[in-house]
């Protein structure tokens, strides 16, 4: 049924983003899609554990600060293709996530979310007041410059044009959509939702919680790591700042809780809605107009918690893919009239 | 470090440790009775100190005679976003299980309005109020304390008295109290459970307005301020135990000395780091957190 509904809502989605950039050639345009796309994206790989497991991480915007230093470092320092460093510095921020998550995963519900907000802002304050670490200069709050090579060059992850930047980030959120698919068909997925259903009764069946929670994480960590990497490339910059703020880690959880939590779609679905709606604000509005965007993230999740805890993916759920009508309860007359 | 400088240090902690342990005595208040942790704790708290400011900028209101109207102020905006935003979630957690991370979320999207309502009105900028009182100092035993924050430590103490008097002897505290004990037994007992919160809610946000306005003559204002202060109350809460109004102050006296004292050896923006430390530290020691008690 779920595979079918995410068919018939994804496809034309899909085919959509396709064409978009060919029937608007405009670089503004272009650019803000993509923007799009990556906020999806980043919504997606937070929704990889958060979704499942039901545990809200507001401090995930670390793991994209991590990846994105690492491979801009990596760049600068000793001319590694970003490409190679995007994927090592996932890989360390799953490093890094693995001992962090072993700690907090066993905290419940709100305490999680606050640690890992502590963890995140411990992290970005020590960035921040830090110049130099080990001999790595980290320039604190002024951030760093990727240096133009000139051109365009696949190597370098520089290109001319929005175009090659809108299609890779198109192609990680496919391909962050299929890893959920397949997480959620593998005993992993099927172990999340028993956990996030009944912690104690999961683990009273034998599954682990912490194994599979941390497993969890470490792919969110490196996806999330990856969309850091790719987001100091769009803009060539990288500050703590915009890329592991706790503005990012909201962004990340609102989108995907306002979609639809534990979904393939839904964090889409909740990027697709928010962000242009906060762009559309923002810019007429105007620029001096600071924090509204983000006003309107507070109204929206309340409202989400309050009138849609399921997202807005559930009601779109029922109208395109309705269920088929559960068979009417068996009442035994005898048994209700002996009580 | 010199026994003059550590001195200095612990004492200037302990001051604003007990204003730290006051700003969380809402929160405390707040999770005691309705099981909320209020996100928005800390936006609260800045709203209030805007509201002073805005007085002492516009009509030249001294910050201690503005509490006349901080604290009425947040009091009623604490009662009205108790009773428009969170009293449909309870409402609802009713016939369903208590579920702690959607009233998380749920303020947490209060905390977003406020904290950029406030940075839309008023820019980001660094507000700081002068007045009589912010340099003054008085001596004891050769150590310069502050006047500003003697007044905040002594207010702190007076309102924990106060409020642990009110809920033990008041008929509105007996019913608090009771609320907090057993929802639905209250409400049996002919208690208005909605109007319980409604007060409790808002009473834990007056005490910001008058720490607030306490803090504004010696604290410099910025809209994000109030993450900091909410993070900080909510461990001075985990530190000194759930609900518990010494507690909180007690909470809040280790935090502030810890803080001052770690600022010895680093700088004051690094400082953080530490408070951020000991949070995830005692939050792991403690592996249930808060609720591990209730």
């Amino acid at each position: 049924m779920r595979v079918s509904f995410t068919l018939i809502l994804g496809l034309p989605l899909l085919v959509a983003a396709l064409i978009l950039p060919f029937v608007v050639a405009d670089n503004y345009v272009v650019h803000s899609a993509a923007m799009v796309l990556y906020f999806a994206y980043m919504a997606s790989s937070w929704n990889f554990v958060c979704g499942y497991v039901g545990q809200v991480s507001l401090g995930h915007a670390a793991f994209s600060g991590i990846a994105g230093y690492a491979s801009v470092l990596l760049f600068t320092g000793l001319g590694l293709s970003p490409w190679i460093g995007m994927i090592l510095g996932g890989i360390l921020a799953a490093a890094i996530s693995v001992p962090v998550g072993y700690a907090t995963f066993r905290l419940k519900g709100p305490y999680f979310t606050l640690t890992s907000i502590a963890f995140a802002e411990i992290l970005r304050i020590w960035l921040e007041n830090t110049d130099a670490f080990l001999g790595i200069p980290l320039k604190g709050a002024q951030g760093l410059t990727v240096p133009p090579v000139g051109g365009t060059s696949f190597v370098a992850f520089q290109f001319d044009g929005k175009l090659p930047y809108y299609f890779i980030i198109l192609a990680m959120l496919v391909g962050v959509m299929a890893a959920t698919r397949l997480m959620e068909r593998s005993r992993l997925g099927f172990y999340l939702k028993a956990i996030r259903g009944n912690r104690d009764g999961s683990e009273a069946l034998g599954i682990d919680p912490t194994r599979y929670c941390l497993t969890a994480l470490a792919l969110s960590a490196f996806l999330t790591g990856l969309g850091g990497a790719y987001y100091a490339q769009l803009f060539r910059y990288i500050n703590p700042e915009r890329n592991m703020g706790i503005d990012l880690s909201i962004d990340m959880a609102v989108m995907t809780i306002v979609g639809g939590q534990g979904t393939i779609l839904g964090p889409t679905l909740g990027a697709l809605v928010l962000h242009p709606v906060g762009e559309v604000v923002r810019a007429t509005l105007g620029g001096h107009v600071l924090g509204l965007h983000l006003i309107l993230y507070g109204v929206v999740l309340m409202l989400a918690v309050l009138y849609f805890p399921k997202g807005i993916i559930a009601p779109l759920q029922r109208w395109l893919a309705p269920a088929p009508k559960a068979p009417a309860p068996v009442v035994k007359p005898k048994e209700v009239e002996g009580r | 470090m010199d026994a003059l400088t550590l001195s200095f240090a612990v004492i200037n902690g302990l001051l604003l440790g007990g204003i730290y342990g006051g700003v969380a005595l809402g929160l405390s208040l707040i999770f005691g009775v309705m099981r909320v942790i209020n996100f928005a704790h800390g936006s609260f708290l800045m709203l209030a100190m805007y509201c002073s400011y805005l007085l002492w900028a516009s009509l030249g209101v001294h910050p201690y005679v503005s509490i006349l109207v901080t604290v009425p102020f947040l009091f009623a905006v604490g009662y009205v976003v108790q009773s428009v935003v969170i009293s449909p979630l309870i409402r609802r957690e009713r016939a369903l299980v208590v579920e702690p991370t959607s009233a998380l979320l749920l303020t947490a999207g209060v905390y977003l309005v406020v904290d950029n309502s406030v940075l839309m009105a008023f820019g980001p900028d660094v507000r700081s109020v002068t007045t009589d009182i912010t340099y003054e100092s008085i001596f004891v035993a050769g150590l310069p304390i502050n006047m500003a924050r003697l007044i905040g430590f002594a207010a702190a103490i007076l309102v924990a008295f106060a409020l642990s008097f009110w809920l033990k002897h008041s008929d509105m505290g007996r019913a608090i109290r009771a609320t907090a004990q057993n929802r639905d037994a209250a409400a049996m007992s002919g208690i208005n459970v909605p109007l319980i919160y409604n007060v409790t809610f808002g009473l834990g946000c007056a005490v910001l307005g008058l720490f607030g306005a306490l803090l504004v003559p010696f604290f410099s204002i910025t809209p994000t301020i109030g993450l900091s202060f909410g993070i900080k109350s909510f461990l001075v809460v985990v530190l000194g135990g759930i609900g518990s109004i010494p507690g909180s102050i007690l909470g809040g006296l280790l935090l502030g000395v810890f803080e001052s004292v770690a600022a010895q050896f680093v700088t004051a923006t690094s400082a953080a780091i530490f408070s951020f430390g000991l949070f995830i530290v005692i939050l792991l020691m403690r592996p249930a957190g808060l609720m591990g008690r209730a």
